[in-house]
């Protein structure tokens, strides 16, 4: 087996599960403004509402559509109950980031009584492995890997040429006027927590089918890597979090094979830190699809 | 998270010196984080000693509780969580847990409040420790390592390895296995093919998988906990088959053997995985009394009872019984005074009388005897450092996780094992 084509291959399945998570996110901030700190938490609560579909028999593709439709409601109501009352009243940025870690932190301690501290796993036949060149991939890897192009294909095709879309770039770029030019942005908003809420739950999923072990803890994990790759994209920037996903997938694994395991978040953190120092506003700021309304 | 279990109903007082009000046992460790699966072990052992306790007259009458201070894990959150377990709670009788994660930041606050302390902690700083409250009742973590070589080269149902994988976390603890297991494979002509320091709670491990069957090893060393499933899956889909895993003791755990069974199927667990312990019996008065208390904690910790044989929770009961009754035999509550005694309660004296329980110590020490506490993890030997240690047993699983035995590591193989590591 080639080591570095294996982890080429092994690197597409991260790029994939991170950019799910990463576009949800920024486009979370890009449009309301709001950094979701408790985006993991959300992710892991998906994930366990799929894993009860799960282990009472169901397939985890349809636990997917669970995750998602879960993550949807649930960040509806995050913003509707938590986050927005607060930024009515003028919260500051400041502010609204240390709600958000409160959220994060009584969701994931009201979650651990309930499913407890243990390691989870989803029932799923990985499916035969397929072997190209030095590629070493299950199906379900593969089905990810598509899946992933398909959302992002997805959300482009949103951004770009639906009138949802259209509203939620002239939302993100300037809310006021957008509402004085006749754009319900409450209900805008509202159908972004609904989007980018399938997203992360969705993403809690692939998530959890991807590493066969997810716990409570991991939703703090998640965030790290999902904040690397939007912040490094530039922060609200779909596309920005798609390629800052691929740089940070492909960099942990090909660092891996290339210098040490040990080593391989430091080299992609490295990289993140060093973008910043040369870019700090990120990789596609104010030239993504969120930065002006077409 | 703080949880409070006041076992045995409500305050009994008593003059004397051995004070009045409710006993304390700390347990600090990590309830969270990557050895999230570690505290609730240690719970697990405070429980049923304070039920032991309190169902028989208590610590002079003092009702023993059991609260859990958390450490994540991390030196970091360590050590406020010593310091405010320390500070909130002056009727500490002994701390139990400090694992290897945290035991070298909290050990010296403990021993400079001169509080009593039972840790689980292999690291080889504490073999000659000048800590006078600290007691530890497992070996070195290189004596865990050097059994695990000895498992594979000695071990029952195959024949020597020869080639290694050393997979273990990057942590502290983990990592105190590789120098010492490296050195005795070395020594007795095995090959380290591979040493992978791996990230815990990393989402996958494929690139290190490949790399790791890339140098085709016979056998994995590991120690990786919270991280095992995961990269143990990966192992199975990319080789098509499981390759033979041998764990350190800590791996003779079910929430360990929970994540690898759903990771790689129970059938392949069976075959596959082996791991070594320290030389229970899970049999005697003492073990018995302990699974009665455990069965009872039940109401408090509904998990309580999947620790039944976990060596660690069997030590830390012993740990909570030896310092009660060194409370009793001393009349006091002054760790100054009672802490020496937990020694010569563990080792006994010339003409002790060997008790199991803390009621036939209790009642012997009413008698005017002198005592021995062997308990639910077998005799304790206490050496000037108060370190203690046991022989070990090759084991493995069966289908409901619990311990099976698969031989012994002879005296001769032992001393030849750690001979080749330098320990």
């Amino acid at each position: 087996m080639n080591l570095y084509l294996a982890a080429f291959g092994f690197g597409l399945v991260s790029v994939s599960v991170i950019a799910i998570a990463a576009v949800g996110f920024t486009m979370q901030f890009g449009i309301t403004n709001m950094i979701n700190l408790a985006y993991g938490e959300v992710m892991i609560v998906s994930a366990y509402a799929a894993y009860y579909l799960n282990h009472a028999g169901v397939t985890i593709w349809v636990g997917l559509i669970l995750g998602a439709v879960v993550g949807a409601l649930f960040s509806f109501l995050l913003n509707r109950l938590l986050y927005a009352p607060f930024q009515r009243k003028g919260t500051a940025p400041i502010g609204m980031v240390i709600v958000a870690l409160a959220a994060s932190l009584m969701i994931a301690n009201l979650l651990l009584p309930i499913v407890g501290f243990y390691t989870s796993s989803y029932q799923q036949d990985p499916g035969p492995v397929l072997r190209a060149g030095g590629l070493v991939l299950t199906t379900v890897q593969v089905v990810i890997i598509v899946l992933a192009l398909l959302l992002m294909l997805s959300i482009h095709g949103l951004l770009r040429y639906t009138r949802l879309g259209k509203a939620m770039r002239a939302t993100a770029a300037n809310p006021t006027l957008a509402r004085n030019c006749g754009i319900p942005t409450g209900r805008v908003i509202d159908a972004v927590w609904l989007i980018t809420g399938a997203l992360c739950g969705m993403a809690g999923v692939v998530a959890g089918m991807n590493s066969e072990n997810f716990a409570v803890s991991s939703g703090a994990g998640y965030l790290i890597t999902i904040l690397a790759a939007a912040v490094l994209g530039g922060a609200g920037q779909p596309y920005g979090a798609m390629i800052g996903a691929l740089i940070i997938g492909m960099i942990t694994e090909l660092s891996a094979a290339v210098i040490s395991p040990e080593y391989k978040e430091v080299v992609a953190f490295g990289i993140l830190v060093l973008v910043m120092v040369l870019r700090p506003q990120g990789l596609l700021a104010k030239r993504g699809a969120l930065a002006a309304a077409g | 998270m703080l949880l409070l279990a006041a076992c045995g109903g409500g305050t009994n007082t008593s003059g004397g010196g051995l004070g009045s009000g409710d006993l304390l046992v700390g347990v600090i460790a990590p309830f969270t984080g990557a050895d999230a699966g570690l505290g609730p072990a240690y719970y697990a052992a405070c429980l049923p000693a304070s039920l032991a306790i309190n169902n028989n007259g208590g610590v002079g009458g003092r009702k023993l509780a059991c609260k859990q201070f958390d450490t994540r894990g991390e030196p970091a959150d360590a050590v406020p969580a010593a310091n405010q377990m320390i500070a909130s709670n002056s009727n500490l009788m002994v701390a139990i847990g400090c694992t290897s994660d945290e035991a070298a930041t909290v050990a010296p606050i403990m021993d400079r409040s001169h509080l009593p302390m039972f840790c689980m902690t292999g690291q080889s700083e504490f073999n000659k420790t000048t800590l006078k409250y600290f007691h530890r009742l497992v070996p070195p973590d290189e004596f865990d390592a050097y059994a695990m070589v000895g498992s594979a080269l000695y071990g029952p149902n195959h024949s020597a390895y020869k080639k290694f994988a050393l997979v273990f976390g990057n942590d502290i603890g983990s990592q105190a296995f590789v120098a010492p297991a490296t050195k005795a494979i070395t020594a007795l002509g095995g090959n380290v093919v591979i040493n992978q320091p791996i990230t815990l709670g990393a989402s996958s491990y494929r690139t290190e998988v490949a790399a790791m069957l890339g140098t085709h090893p016979d056998v994995i060393l590991t120690e990786a906990l919270g991280s095992a499933g995961t990269y143990l899956k990966e192992v199975k889909q990319q080789n098509g088959s499981t390759i033979p895993f041998i764990g350190t003791s800590a791996t003779i755990d079910p929430v360990w053997f929970k994540q690898v069974s759903d990771a790689i199927g129970i059938d392949d667990v069976l075959k596959y995985y082996s791991a070594v312990d320290l030389g229970f019996t899970f049999s005697g008065p003492g073990y018995q009394e302990f699974l009665t208390q455990l069965t009872a904690s039940t109401s408090t910790f509904a998990d309580a009872v999947k620790y039944k044989q976990r060596g660690s929770t069997l030590h830390l009961y012993d740990g909570v019984i030896m310092s009660a009754l060194a409370m009793v035999a001393t009349n006091s509550k002054d760790p100054t005074v009672y802490n020496p005694k937990i020694k010569e309660i563990a080792n006994g004296v010339s003409g002790a009388t060997v008790v199991n329980t803390y009621k036939a110590g209790v009642d012997a020490l009413k008698a005017g005897k002198s005592i021995r506490f062997v308990g639910a993890g077998g005799e304790t030997n206490f050496n000037q450092y108060n370190n203690s240690q046991q022989g070990y047993l090759l084991v493995g699983v069966d289908k409901d996780g619990n311990e099976v035995t698969n031989g012994h590591l002879t005296e001769q193989q032992t001393q030849q094992v750690i001979n080749a590591g330098g320990g």
